[in-house]
């Protein structure tokens, strides 16, 4: 510390510093940030780091193999797909598509429910049994039926698979949300701010807020990994982005055409997703177990 | 105990209610005309329009509608396919089960698996052969469904050659299907060879069943693992020990069921997730479940099919949920809110 | 304890695995059927009523026979139902003499108790050629192939002789006639068959569980999953060696996949980029045959400046097919000088053909008044087709050699339904597209693709009309001599050479796999799949 202390206090790191001080300690939690800091950067500056434009053709350099294979070029990195197009480049760009898009689902997701469950949760005029139980029974409806559903609906597209995305999590948002304002509420210091003369808006936003956002970052850490995996798998399917549209899922589905030629094309954009599940995991899971050290500390 | 029975099937009535309300209205939603997506035949005429407007009560108010069609539900007229004009009540019979089969076999496999594993990761804690399962099942948790099951197929069909890769059962095996379930189907079929048509059908079930319960088992791994431990910690199981008890009594008598009981729940999500892994994963093996059935709608613009089939799913599912719920809640009645353990 | 619970598993696991072991091919005892993997639905069980290749697969030389067809192997037509046929001196009166003793199928629906006759002949050219006929408004009533071929308007009448003699009066000659006969298309259905439905009201299911004399009878059928046909042991000709199964597979490395892994005995259509690892594997076969269809880049000769032949000919001198063939067809084509193949007896070897040559090409233009810096349009079809896998892909080559001679080039391409619709309107200057035939007769390429006819029934899409051009063709269906046909179809070529309406690219070949326990597949140029005599060898 370089600012002079008056007083021989010691120092009271605030709840965040002392989350990222468990979450340091883990040596494979750091490894996952950085992985998942390198899909964040891919997402926003893929257009810098691409060699090439993801859609562009070339007839000359179809299927060439990785430049780790023996006959692989170097101009390719991850070699090229069926229509001669610059796989790395693409995969850039999928990432960009599927962890983009995937990020904005589980925002408008967890904006929708943390309002929905802190209404169902505070008033307890809403707090009808059976309309929670409903809630309850149709988050158990599969994703891939509400995106067919949607599709049918609206049509295919990488939008229309947004909304059946964010339609199926918003049920946990609203679950999750609602019983911790529901634990809070019954809380002491919630009910000292209400006797302040605090309205639901104060209580909620001076009181419960600060306390939630650790309990959402969990949460959306799981939705965020939920969301990737179906946003590709409804791309493979060909429910979701269509061609040409650099996306992981659907790179995958078109890869898996000259899959016995050109196994790279099927490993390396499921190699990709997979990465990107994994680092988003384990970074939920170091935050998870840093909080618990935290609290029990 | 009648009380929550009772309550359990008000609950179920109006979630079906829901789904149907939300079926019927796809009616309007879809981008076909109402007595097509409703009735699955498209009007050749006008005289033949207004007889199936009529027959449907299409001119009624929504709620007369509603009605009418909750009735042609429940009396089993579903209507036909847009596509195939075949029965759609038929159809879904056909393929439900399929689904159903392979959705059972996935999850037997994650519950025999699934639990042991992680009872015995929960108990070795923070120790070797805990870590190394625990980080296991992360990393396979994370695996795309679609992948695992191309993977598995690139090394064990095409590679290897060891299995089939599409179907239930190899089609030069004529089995009728009279209860949708094939190994009950193979036993009920005479004049085939019955030993090997069970054997072949045995090889195709392989590979979409490990690939569907290969990411629910980890993820099952993890739930176990995590309530084991915070059982572990409670001060029961410290008097537990106080008193004298072996870690086997212990293990069984305390920690086993109270671990479990607040698992069940996210059992119950658990189960959502395989079954839109094994409908995804059906597309890749051509299974001839609901899974792919629905997706081959989607690609056939079948509105009438999706809206029954929509139904189906949905309604075998939340049925599911429910039941595990009101087994949870059965077993253990005084649990007024059961929270559920985080992974 | 936890530990001795993973042994059991992974035993388990193991056992099977070994249990299920026969390298590279899981089911290689079980050999009571015939696989045949196919890519997609067919639309109909009567060919009658849909001219694709995949209802004409599953069903035309399966389920049924015809009265004439094509021998795959030479082309020439040999005798099927009749047994012989005969011709008046004026062309216009055909005599056939049926074959007796044909038992139609036997099955579950329907039990036949007579053999094949004239009646059966009648009712099946009857139903697609009179309206009045009370089985022609059935299923739709529309009978695409006879339809664009005039077909019915040109048969006058016919008439049954006796009960296995039958008499065919045309309006005019027509030399391509008994090749039509022979096609997919026409097959024979059982009239017993059609009474009996009729009188039951279900004169549908005629085209929904058919009844034929083929090799097959019809079995099962389930919408995107499976065809199965039983054999039929009263087959008049070879009874098949085994029962056969459509399994219906759209996607091609699917198909290539269950190939792989014994789950097909055959599969349709290969995908260009498989064929390599085909080839590499002796376990599969990959057969290749010259197809019957030709790839062309046709220009719009009612537009200017494409009216003018020398601007056509300067454009055909700009581009270097060779190169075309090797990037587009991957060399699985045949360098194409005329409309027709090879396989055609009217081909001609010795046909003139345009060379690269980009000098000559500007030349010509300038000679045609184009200036450098001239913009035109190539349509490129947006489908994969056998004479032409990848269109976008040739437009884009060309587009680089006339950049060359300084024209610039928009490329084209809507969805195919809209495609056609804007191609039949006339709206484009050029476009990449094809045609297969559907008989080995040559006026089946000549006359659909440039004669005036043709242009408002959409098949000439290069819209050019020349009446010495039609006159050859009429002549040439005037007469039966081979010798004089080929004659005049030469001078079809030179007039085509002369004019260049069209620019004949590539005759792609057609593909085969299957496995190599299989004998007797044979490649059918001329129309779809034949199964019946193949046999599989048992290991």
């Amino acid at each position: 510390m370089s600012r002079f202390s008056l007083y021989d206090d010691e120092a009271h790191p605030s709840p965040w510093q002392q989350t990222w001080q468990a979450f340091k300690s883990s040596h494979i939690a750091l490894v996952g940030l950085a992985l998942l800091m390198l899909f964040v950067f891919f997402a926003f500056f893929a257009p810098l780091v691409t060699p090439y434009d993801p859609n562009s053709q070339n007839t000359e350099a179809l299927l060439i193999p990785p430049s780790w294979a023996a006959n692989g070029s170097i101009t390719h990195l991850f070699g090229t797909d069926a229509l001669g197009r610059d796989l790395f480049s693409r995969i850039m760009y999928g990432c960009r598509v599927t962890f983009g898009t995937s990020l904005l689902v589980v925002i408008i997701a967890m904006l929708i429910g943390v309002t929905i469950g802190t209404i169902a949760g505070m008033l307890s005029g809403v707090r009808s049994s059976v309309m929670n139980h409903l809630l309850d029974a149709l988050m158990a409806i599969p994703t891939l039926l509400i995106a067919i559903i949607i599709v049918g609906i609206l049509g295919s597209g990488l939008v229309n698979s947004m909304w059946a995305i964010t339609l199926a999590l918003i049920p946990q948002f609203i679950h999750h949300t609602r019983s911790f304002v529901r634990s809070e509420m019954k809380k002491d210091y919630i009910q000292s701010s209400t006797l302040d003369g605090a309205n639901y808006l104060q209580v909620f936003y001076y009181s419960i807020l600060p306390n939630m956002i650790e309990m959402l970052v969990v949460q959306g850490a799981l939705a965020l990994s939920v969301a990737i995996l179906d946003i590709s798998a409804l791309g493979f399917l060909n429910l979701g982005a269509q061609a040409p549209l650099p996306e992981l899922g659907a790179i995958l589905a078109a890869g898996l055409d000259a899959g016995y030629l050109a196994p790279w094309n099927i490993a390396l954009p499921g190699i990709t997703i997979f990465l990107m599940v994994l680092s988003i995991t384990i970074v939920g899971d170091g935050l998870r177990s840093a909080l618990r050290k935290r609290v029990n500390r | 105990m009648i009380r929550i029975l009772l309550r359990y099937l008000v609950l179920f009535s109006l979630t079906f209610l829901t789904l149907s309300a939300l079926s019927f209205s796809l009616v309007y939603l879809f981008p076909t005309e109402p007595v097509t997506t409703l009735t699955g035949i498209t009007p050749q005429n006008l005289v033949q329009h207004e007889a199936l407007v009529t027959q449907y009560h299409l001119d009624d108010s929504y709620l007369v509608q509603f009605a009418h069609y909750l009735g042609d539900l429940f009396n089993g007229n579903w209507g036909v396919s847009l596509f195939s004009g075949e029965p759609l009540l038929d159809e879904i019979m056909l393929a439900l089960p399929a689904t159903i089969e392979l959705s059972a076999y996935a999850m037997s496999i994650v519950l025999v698996v699934g639990i042991p594993l992680g009872c015995y990761s929960g108990l070795k804690a923070y120790t070797g052969s805990d870590y190394t399962i625990n980080s296991v099942s992360v990393v396979v948790n994370s695996v795309p469904v679609v992948w695992l099951a191309v993977i598995f197929i690139l090394t064990f069909s095409l590679q290897f050659g060891w299995l089939p890769l599409s179907g239930r059962i190899n089609l030069l095996f004529d089995i009728p299907s009279q209860t949708g379930f094939l190994f009950i189907d193979i036993l009920l079929t005479d004049n085939i060879d019955t030993a090997r048509a069970l054997k072949d059908a045995f090889l195709h079930l392989i590979l979409p069943t490990l690939a569907i319960a290969f990411i629910s088992t980890a993820a099952l791994v993890r739930i176990t693992r995590r309530s084991v431990i915070d059982v572990l910690n409670q001060p029961y199981i410290i008097a537990a020990r106080a008193k004298g008890l072996s870690s086997r009594q212990i293990f069984f008598r305390h920690v086993l069921r109270n671990a479990l009981l607040p698992a069940l729940p996210l059992l119950a999500m658990q189960i959502t997730t395989l079954i839109t892994n094994a409908m995804i994963v059906e597309t890749l093996f051509s299974w001839p479940g609901i899974g792919s059935w629905l997706i081959q709608a989607i690609y056939q613009r079948d509105y009438s099919a999706l809206r029954m089939g929509m139904l189906a799913v949905s309604t075998l599912v939340v049925m599911i949920t429910i039941a595990i719920d009101l087994f949870n809640r059965l077993i253990d009645p005084s649990r007024e809110k059961y929270e559920s353990v985080t992974i | 304890m936890f530990n001795r619970l993973a042994w059991p598993v992974t035993t388990a696991v193991v056992i099977v695995m070994l249990g299920g072991c026969s390298p590279q091919k899981y089911s290689s005892n079980i050999n009571e059927g015939l696989v045949y993997c196919s890519e997609s639905d067919p639309i109909s069980m009567n060919p009658q009523l849909d001219t694709s290749t995949t209802t004409a697969d599953a069903t035309a030389h399966q389920i049924y026979n015809r009265l004439l067809e094509f021998d795959p192997e030479s082309g020439r037509i040999r005798p099927s139902l009749a047994s012989s046929w005969t011709i008046s001196d004026n062309g216009l009166v055909y005599r056939f003499e049926l074959r007796q003793g044909v038992q139609f199928h036997n099955t579950a629906y329907f039990t036949p108790s007579r053999t094949f006759s004239a009646d059966d002949v009648l009712f099946s050219f009857n139903r697609w050629r009179l309206q009045e006929h009370e089985f022609h408004p059935v299923s739709g009533g529309y009978y695409p192939y006879f339809e664009s071929l005039g077909l019915a308007d040109n048969i006058a009448d016919i008439k049954k002789v006796n009960s296995h003699r039958i008499e065919i009066t045309l309006r005019q000659r027509d030399s391509s006639f008994l090749a039509n006969i022979a096609s997919d298309f026409s097959v024979i259905l059982s009239a017993e068959y059609g009474d009996a439905l009729m009188s039951a009201g279900i004169p549908e299911q005629i085209d929904e569980l058919p009844i034929g004399t083929g090799p097959f009878k019809y079995s099962d059928y389930k919408q995107n999953h499976y065809i199965r046909y039983d054999i039929n042991q009263a087959y008049w000709q070879t009874v098949p060696a085994h029962s056969l199964i459509f399994d219906i597979t759209p996607k091609s490395s699917l198909r290539l996949a269950k190939l792989m892994t014994g789950e097909c005995d055959a599969v349709a259509f290969p995908a260009r980029v498989d064929h390599a690892i085909i080839r590499e594997r002796e376990d599969l076969v990959l057969a290749e045959k010259a197809g019957l269809n030709i790839g062309f880049w046709a220009f719009n000769t009612q537009r200017a400046p494409f009216d003018n032949p020398l601007v056509r000919k300067a454009l055909a001198y700009a581009i270097d097919k060779n190169t075309l063939l090797e990037a587009v067809y991957f060399d699985s084509a045949i360098r194409a000088k005329s409309l027709l193949p090879e396989a055609s007896w009217a081909y001609q070897a010795d046909a003139n053909d345009t060379g690269y040559n980009p000098v000559l090409a500007r030349k010509l233009l300038d000679e045609a008044g184009i200036k450098p810096g001239f913009t035109m349009s190539i349509w490129a079809i947006p489908v994969e087709r056998a004479y032409n896998p990848n269109a976008r892909k040739m437009a884009e080559l060309i587009q680089r050699y006339l950049a060359e001679i300084d024209v610039e080039v928009n490329i084209v391409s809507y969805d195919w339904t809209t495609f056609r619709r804007q191609l039949r309107q006339g709206n484009h200057d050029s476009v990449l597209i094809g045609w297969s035939a559907d008989n080995g007769d040559p006026d089946n390429f000549y006359r659909p693709l440039l004669s005036c006819d043709a242009i408002p029934s959409g098949t000439n899409r290069a819209r050019w009309c020349n009446r010495a051009y039609d006159d050859i063709l009429d002549r040439a269906l005037q007469t039966e001599n081979i010798d004089i046909r080929k004659a005049l179809y030469l001078q079809a070529n030179e007039l085509i050479f002369d004019k260049l309406p069209l620019v004949p690219i590539a005759h792609a070949f057609r593909y085969q796999a299957y496995r190599e326990e299989l004998s007797g597949m044979v490649i059918n140029p001329y129309g779809g799949v034949r199964l019946g005599g193949v046999t599989k060898a048992r290991d």
